[in-house]
């Protein structure tokens, strides 16, 4: 934390919190002292993953919790399956820990966002990210970025073990993962908007709402080959670049630009139309007045 | 925060329409609420919460809304604030309507709506002040020295770094005022602000809330059940019942208005008859027998206590006692609204 109350600035600040009262923060505002200097939506961005790095740090039980019963869960598929098929499984057993993998990123990514909002309505911190100069949605939006990071972390650490476990290697170009991940992943990020926003209208459905998590294994496994259509479908189209990505050891780069723009255009749709559905559906809220009930 | 300050250096540094639009907030009124209306439900469950209601409020000073439960006090708050959105009417916030300008409406309020359900309990007392100063739209280091100061006047600052989940309830009410207080907003709605907290937290709340009005220019509009500190704290009060507003005027003016002073005789020679003649020409409001005798209330405002004394002297009463009631706010409640605050949440937050 530093004060700045010694120095003396004059800034225009280009994406700063647009105030047209005369207030303490403005859009082109002269600041020196110690008055208040607008906050940006770096400061936003910074403020939101700092939140949430300290809130998966202090819930540790949460934590560790989803990463042992996702290994858990993979101990019992991976073992349980080499009895049961002996070295069928084995031959592909690449294939099963990058679904797995992809699972495990969806998952976390669309409970979080989904059960997020029902978490702030418990703590009473909901309303306070409605007032905010920013807007809702963007706030919401960064939160939902700030998920995907703690997801993705905790999602390495799962197939870190599983490659550990299993004694089997995988190309991880941190570059094309991360890029064809989160991409496929975003998909399911709209998803969680939409349950989110609807968990908002409708309170406790959310275990109804996270009955929807494993249809994505279907959607993982989605035979996109043979159904070309599947591909418009959430995690599909970034399931199967992913497998190429991860076990042919194909970059990004030298995928086609038609495969990368799908998955492009299949993440930002999903990711706008789920975006759209939340904030209808909190507008419903506010307009039947129970936004912050829970 | 220091309202006047900022606006002036945003005054000498704005585009057109910034400047525009500060021109146009200066002399706006804090808040400004226009023929509101909001109801619920449909057909026979529709309820009315707020019934064509208009309100404005002056830069610096402390709004007190009182009323019973259901009386609307909390829907029209939300409406402000545009968590709820109104059947009709219009809301602004230093001129910026909160409906189509919410972004710029946004910057100057913030509220406290859950008590001690209001930040982070994982978190930090600082770490919340931080991070919903950001939220509010306020670079957090420029405040850092202002938040340090606003924890030592809550006396929270030897707990700054202490995650509020392990500080007490009225300690957690005061970090939720604080981190209202973090973005510094000129405008706060405060939901019951001392409920839960002991007398002396209570006390420092709301020496706090008089200090941000009167020295920061803070405007502040407070619910409350607990009449003392609506009392203490506002300069106005608005009192809702149904929907409407009753009454909205100064605490001396609406105790003035009420007309109900009484006067309190005790004396050990008030007998049956007595008491049946005082009935019958005066409003006796109650009846009580002490040690000292028997003590009556009745409302003698103006010449109706010359009457009262006049009766007493003709039946050789010797009077032991004798002093006035001063009607209290709740007298003026109750008779505005019909109706009781709730006593128990009353007592349990009061002075």
């Amino acid at each position: 934390m530093t004060d700045d109350s010694d120095t003396t600035t004059t800034s225009t600040t280009a994406n700063a919190v647009p105030s047209a009262s005369g207030a303490t923060v403005s859009s082109a505002s002269t600041t020196h002292d110690s008055e208040p200097k607008p906050a940006t939506y770096y400061h936003l961005a910074k403020a939101v993953l700092y939140r949430e790095f300290l809130i998966f740090v202090r819930y540790p039980a949460n934590a560790i919790g989803g990463i042992v019963v996702a290994l858990f869960f993979f101990g019992v598929l991976f073992y349980g399956g080499r009895l049961l098929t002996g070295r069928a499984l084995t031959d592909s057993i690449e294939g099963i820990i990058v679904g797995y993998f992809l699972w495990t990123l969806s998952v976390g990514a669309y409970s979080s966002v989904s059960n997020d909002l029902g978490s702030e309505v418990q703590w009473g911190t909901l309303e306070r990210h409605i007032t905010t100069p920013f807007g809702f949605a963007p706030v919401a939006l960064l939160k939902g970025v700030a998920k995907i990071v703690r997801t993705f972390l905790t999602s390495a650490v799962i197939l870190a073990a599983m490659l550990l476990l299993t004694g089997t290697q995988l190309s991880l170009s941190p570059f094309t993962v991360v890029v064809i991940a989160g991409l496929s992943i975003t998909s399911v990020l709209g998803l969680g908007f939409a349950a989110g926003g609807i968990t908002v209208l409708y309170k406790r459905i959310g275990n109804w709402l996270n009955l929807l998590q494993f249809g994505f294994v279907v959607l993982i496994s989605a035979p996109v080959f043979d159904a070309p259509w599947t591909r418009v479908l959430p995690l599909a189209h970034g399931s199967a670049l992913l497998q190429r990505a991860m076990v042919d050891g194909i970059r990004l780069w030298e995928f086609g630009l038609l495969e990368l723009g799908l998955l492009v255009g299949v993440a930002g749709g999903y990711l706008a139309g789920g975006y759209l559905v939340f904030q209808l559906a909190t507008r419903r809220a506010r307009r039947l007045g129970v936004l912050g009930d829970y | 925060m220091g309202r006047t300050a900022a606006a002036d250096e945003q005054r000498d540094t704005a585009t057109p329409a910034t400047e525009a639009a500060t021109t146009g907030s200066a002399t706006a009124p804090a808040l400004a609420i226009e023929s509101l209306s909001k109801q619920f439900g449909d057909g026979e469950n529709t309820v009315v919460a707020v019934d064509d209601v208009s309100l404005t409020v002056d830069p610096g000073t402390v709004v007190g809304l009182l009323g019973p439960n259901g009386a609307g006090k909390t829907t029209l708050i939300k409406c402000a604030l545009g968590i709820v959105l109104p059947d009709t009417g219009a809301v602004r916030v230093f001129g910026s309507d909160v409906a189509d300008s919410h972004q710029a409406a946004y910057a100057n309020v913030d509220a406290m709506l859950e008590g001690a359900r209001n930040d982070y309990w994982r978190l930090t007392v600082r770490e919340n002040l931080r991070y919903f100063a950001t939220i509010h739209g306020v670079d957090p280091a420029s405040v850092a020295t202002r938040h340090d100061r606003l924890l030592d006047r809550l006396n929270l600052a030897d707990k700054a770094d202490t995650p509020v989940r392990e500080l007490s309830r009225g300690m957690k009410q005061k970090v939720s005022l604080a981190s209202v207080l973090a973005g510094g907003a000129d405008l706060v709605f405060l939901d019951e602000p001392t409920l839960g907290l002991d007398v002396e937290s209570a006390r420092t709340l709301r020496r706090e809330l008089r200090r941000l009005a009167h020295e920061e220019g803070l405007t502040i509009v407070l619910s409350s059940h607990n009449m003392g500190v609506i009392e203490a704290v506002c300069d106005r009060v608005v009192m809702m019942t149904d929907g409407r507003i009753v009454a909205d005027n100064t605490v001396s003016a609406l105790l003035s208005a009420a007309d109900r002073n009484v006067v309190r005789i005790t004396s050990p020679d008030i007998d049956t008859a007595l008491l049946t003649t005082l009935r019958s020409t005066f409003d006796v409001q109650a009846v009580e027998s002490t040690s000292d005798g028997t003590r009556v209330d009745i409302a003698a405002g103006g010449d109706t206590l010359y009457a009262v004394m006049e009766t007493l002297r003709a039946d050789d009463v010797t009077i032991e006692t004798i002093q006035t009631l001063k009607p209290e706010l709740e007298d003026v409640f109750v008779e505005l609204t019909g109706m009781a605050p709730e006593q128990a949440e009353q007592r349990s937050g009061s002075l």
